[in-house]
């Protein structure tokens, strides 16, 4: 039961909101070995915390904010885990997010902060160092993320601290509702924007002083500076130092045939050179910004210059933003699209589930079974962005009709609406997929059915790949920079930079095993939910109507191809046939505990 | 204005490149400012044969608009200073304005020194070194906490407390090669170029940069990038 030699500090940082209180939770070696961090730690702390069943909004429930052992450190990149059990869809789910934000913790102090109760009144937290301050929240609740952001550093008195908070989507409970971290970055996918507006925490402000502790600095600084080399050198990624993840819009669009258009209805279009990267860069962009120490700085700002919202500061649009809120509602009105991407920042909405909400209800117009009378005479129509920038406000609020209506999410939505609109209802175990159609990207199908979260682009495009990404969410690193670039480094690189770092002797076999565990270990959670094989497919469009053009031209993803990725996985993780982990798995992963849990699941199936 | 993008300079090669960089740099003389307008200034990296003579700096200079917000630089100089990855003792800071831009915050080491002008003590805890025009702190003679004459009297807002001592965190330059930047153009590679910069003279214009605060710097930046002129140009 020793302390952690180095990388971490070995203390968590423990918040009730009910008694205003702030405690410190000790780690031990053995526990940050198993469990690395970020991702995989939240995992653990709360899946250990919960009986099945769980209420996600009750007031014992748990947000964990996570770094891992490389953060703070000369590492490059290095981002921030927010773990929860999401209200939206009942599961564990994770967002990983970058910036600065996380690196502030850590030189706090902590390893992580986990979250619980509930407070009377809105307050935001104050983190410096060891000291913790519960602040009136008067002020800043109500107020949009970006004003948020700079009154809470103005109140605090630091204008280097660095901030997380929710908009009003999560004051209001949104179920899609994100974090949005220092005004542009957004831990989205998790509704951890809903359980803080439910805490009634506005957001939190970090400064850190300290210096993270190093075992073995004499051997971990030149690994590091040799992974940060790494990074610099590959040059398949300066495409996205370049243009970002913009620059995948044209990509999908002209190469790999998997930008969702339309609801999914196709994966070509060739408007896109109309809101994509060249479009950005000659009349958008003014600046490229960089997480962490990161040489990559994907992230791009610039300024909307035309039309209504002439003016407007916005970031991106990353892919994602821009297919979700762009070709997904077949936008080629530039500004217009940056300006429903800059609303779902400010109020703090997921864009991904927000675009992906906008495209089943315009659908839902086009083929009858909406009238505008249900969303209060609103008419969103493909290609007009002004109906969809009045949805979006209308859901941040729950106003009205169409805010009520929208803010349930597409699987409701479409219970609810009936008429057979399940068939373009497009979403995985309850949440809307990301803009790559797994039709024409085949291995993207691994991440959004196969993944914890479910519905999630970032979890790997086959079994190795989804524990590579169970580790980087763990040692909380970005994947542009530690993740597709390193395939072939992996897992040298990183253990040459954890072994030294925090005292170890991680071998190539422990470090995909200590993968395996964090993936199990979520597993383990979803199917104590009732998630078994059954739950681990795509949504009906993708399975049953063919790709109409483009380079993917007739695509769909097969019941052969479901069968597949299910064997693959499933085999894998050491997971039954049904998706569950067997008894077997869970011993040789040290996860004992859950055996019983899981085999009270085995027996509902 | 998209051109292609130049070869990224090796970063174990910073030593050789940084060379390579300032004899272009030189012929830009003070007119940095000029030299990133024009758009991408990744330097071309000349593969020196000869050893690296020691180089000898006297100045800093920070292109604003080019900064990224990375904080390499705050990286490299906590590591080369005390051996650990610490932004808070670092000598050069990285303030983001309203979260939109990035302000590097650096000594100027202005010809004056307003700080060794306010400092105190007898003899004086704050010195310029001679040789390498970088600011020395007498750890021993310095006040402290309960001084700290010299951050008043710094126009650009320099100077940070060490929140360990209390005591001023002074640029000594790394006695002549300062290290901030070279991991700024290890970092850089990007359409701007490097935003941190070492020159032989002080040119004269680090006496009036000096005087803008962070906060001034970063209106400014917000004016310049963010806003766009009539005709749609990009700046």
């Amino acid at each position: 039961m020793a302390a952690p030699r180095g990388g971490y500090f070995g203390k968590i940082l423990e918040i009730d909101l009910s008694k205003q209180t702030a405690k410190t939770r000790l780690l031990t070696d053995e526990e940050c070995r198993k469990y690395i961090g970020g991702a995989g730690m939240g995992a653990n702390l709360i899946t250990s915390k919960y009986k099945a069943g769980h209420d996600p909004l009750a007031e014992d429930s748990y947000i964990f904010i996570g770094v891992g052992p490389l953060n703070g450190t000369y590492c490059v990149s290095t981002r921030t885990s927010f773990v929860n059990m999401s209200p939206y869809t009942g599961l564990l789910s994770h967002a990983e997010v970058g910036a600065h934000f996380g690196n502030e913790i850590k030189w706090a102090g902590w390893d992580g902060i986990l979250i619980t109760g509930r407070s009377k009144k809105p307050v935001y937290l104050f983190i410096k160092d060891d000291k913790v301050q519960f602040r009136d929240a008067k002020n800043v609740w109500g107020k949009d993320t970006e004003e948020a952001d700079e009154l809470m550093k103005q109140e605090v008195g630091d204008l280097y601290a660095r901030t997380a908070v929710i908009g009003p989507a999560g004051e209001n409970e949104v179920p899609i509702a994100c974090v949005i971290i220092e005004r542009f970055r957004a831990a989205a996918r998790t509704s951890t924007g809903a359980v803080m507006g439910n805490k009634k925490l506005k957001g939190i402000a970090v400064r850190g002083t300290k210096a993270v502790p190093v075992a073995d600095n004499k051997k971990f600084y030149p690994a590091a500076v040799a992974a940060k080399k790494l990074a610099v050198e590959k040059e398949a990624w300066q495409g996205i130092k370049r243009w970002g993840t913009t620059g995948l819009l044209e990509l999908k669009h002209w190469v790999s045939g998997s930008l969702i258009t339309k609801n999914f209805q196709t994966t070509w279009y060739p408007d896109i050179e109309y809101i994509g990267a060249e479009e950005a860069n000659r009349r958008f962009w003014k600046r490229h910004v960089a997480c962490n120490h990161c040489p990559v700085h994907c992230m791009k700002y610039g300024v909307i210059r035309e039309g209504k919202h002439a003016g407007l500061i916005a970031e991106g649009p990353e892919y994602e933003t821009g297919g979700l809120l762009g070709s997904n509602l077949g936008l080629s009105d530039f500004a217009g699209m940056m300006a429903l991407i800059e609303a779902c920042d400010a109020y703090g909405l997921d864009a991904i589930s927000t675009g992906g909400i906008l495209g089943f209800t315009t659908e839902c117009i086009e083929k009858g079974v909406l009238k505008p009378a249900d969303l209060d005479g609103i008419k969103p129509q493909w290609g007009e962005a002004d109906p969809y920038y009045e949805l979006i406000k209308k859901m941040a609020y729950k106003d009205g009709k169409a805010g009520k209506l929208l803010s349930m999410g597409v699987k409701k939505m479409s219970e609810k609406i009936g008429k057979g609109s399940d068939a373009w209802a497009v979403h995985v175990k309850g949440k809307e997929i990301a803009a790559h159609d797994p039709r024409g990207d085949k291995g993207r199908a691994y991440s959004y059915a196969m993944g914890t979260c479910g519905g999630d682009h970032h979890e790997g495009t086959n079994p190795a790949t989804i524990a590579r990404w169970a580790m980087l969410n763990s040692m909380v690193m970005c994947s542009f920079v530690a993740g597709y670039p390193l395939a072939k480094e992996t897992p040298g690189v990183f253990t040459a930079m954890l072994n030294p770092l925090c005292g170890w002797n991680m071998s190539d076999d422990e470090y995909w095993t200590t993968a395996k565990r964090i993936i199990t270990l979520e597993r383990c959670f979803q199917v104590r939910e009732g998630i078994s094989a059954k739950d681990d497919v795509l949504p009906k469009r993708l399975t049953t109507e063919k790709l109409p053009a483009g380079p993917k031209k007739d695509a769909v993803f097969t019941a052969e191809d479901t069968k597949k990725i299910h064997d693959e996985t499933y085999s894998y993780f050491g997971w039954d046939k049904n998706g569950i982990p067997t008894d077997q798995t869970l011993k040789t992963l040290g996860i004992e505990y859950l055996i019983d849990d899981v085999r009270e699941a085995r027996k509902k199936l | 204005m998209e051109k292609e993008q130049k070869k990224i300079p090796d970063v174990m090669q910073a030593e050789t490149t940084r060379r390579g960089f300032l004899k272009g740099a030189a012929a830009a003389a003070g007119g940095a400012v000029a030299l990133a307008a024009v758009g991408p200034a990744v330097p071309k990296v000349a593969k020196a044969a000869e050893p690296a003579e020691n180089p000898m700096y006297r100045y800093l200079f920070a292109e604003r608009q080019n900064c990224t917000g990375c904080r390499a630089c705050e990286y490299a100089c906590s590591v080369y200073h005390y051996g650990v990855v610490r932004p808070s003792v670092a000598k050069v800071h990285v303030y983001k304005h309203k979260s939109v831009v990035d302000v590097p915050v650096i000594c100027w080491h202005c010809d004056d020194a307003p700080c060794i002008a306010a400092c105190p003590t007898t003899p004086l805890a704050i010195q310029k070194d001679p040789k390498t025009n970088g600011i020395i702190l007498n750890e021993k003679i310095c006040l402290g906490a309960k001084c700290l004459k010299c951050v008043e009297a710094c126009p650009a807002l320099f100077i940070r407390v060490n929140p360990d001592t209390g005591q001023p965190l002074m640029c000594d330059l790394c006695g002549g090669d300062p290290e901030c930047v070279k991991a700024c153009l290890a970092q850089s590679g990007n359409p701007q170029g490097p935003c941190l910069m070492a020159n032989k003279l002080g040119f004269g214009v680090n006496q009036a940069y000096r005087n803008v605060t962070p906060e001034e710097a970063g209106e400014d930046l917000l004016e310049l990038l963010f806003y766009p002129n009539k005709t749609g140009e990009r700046r």
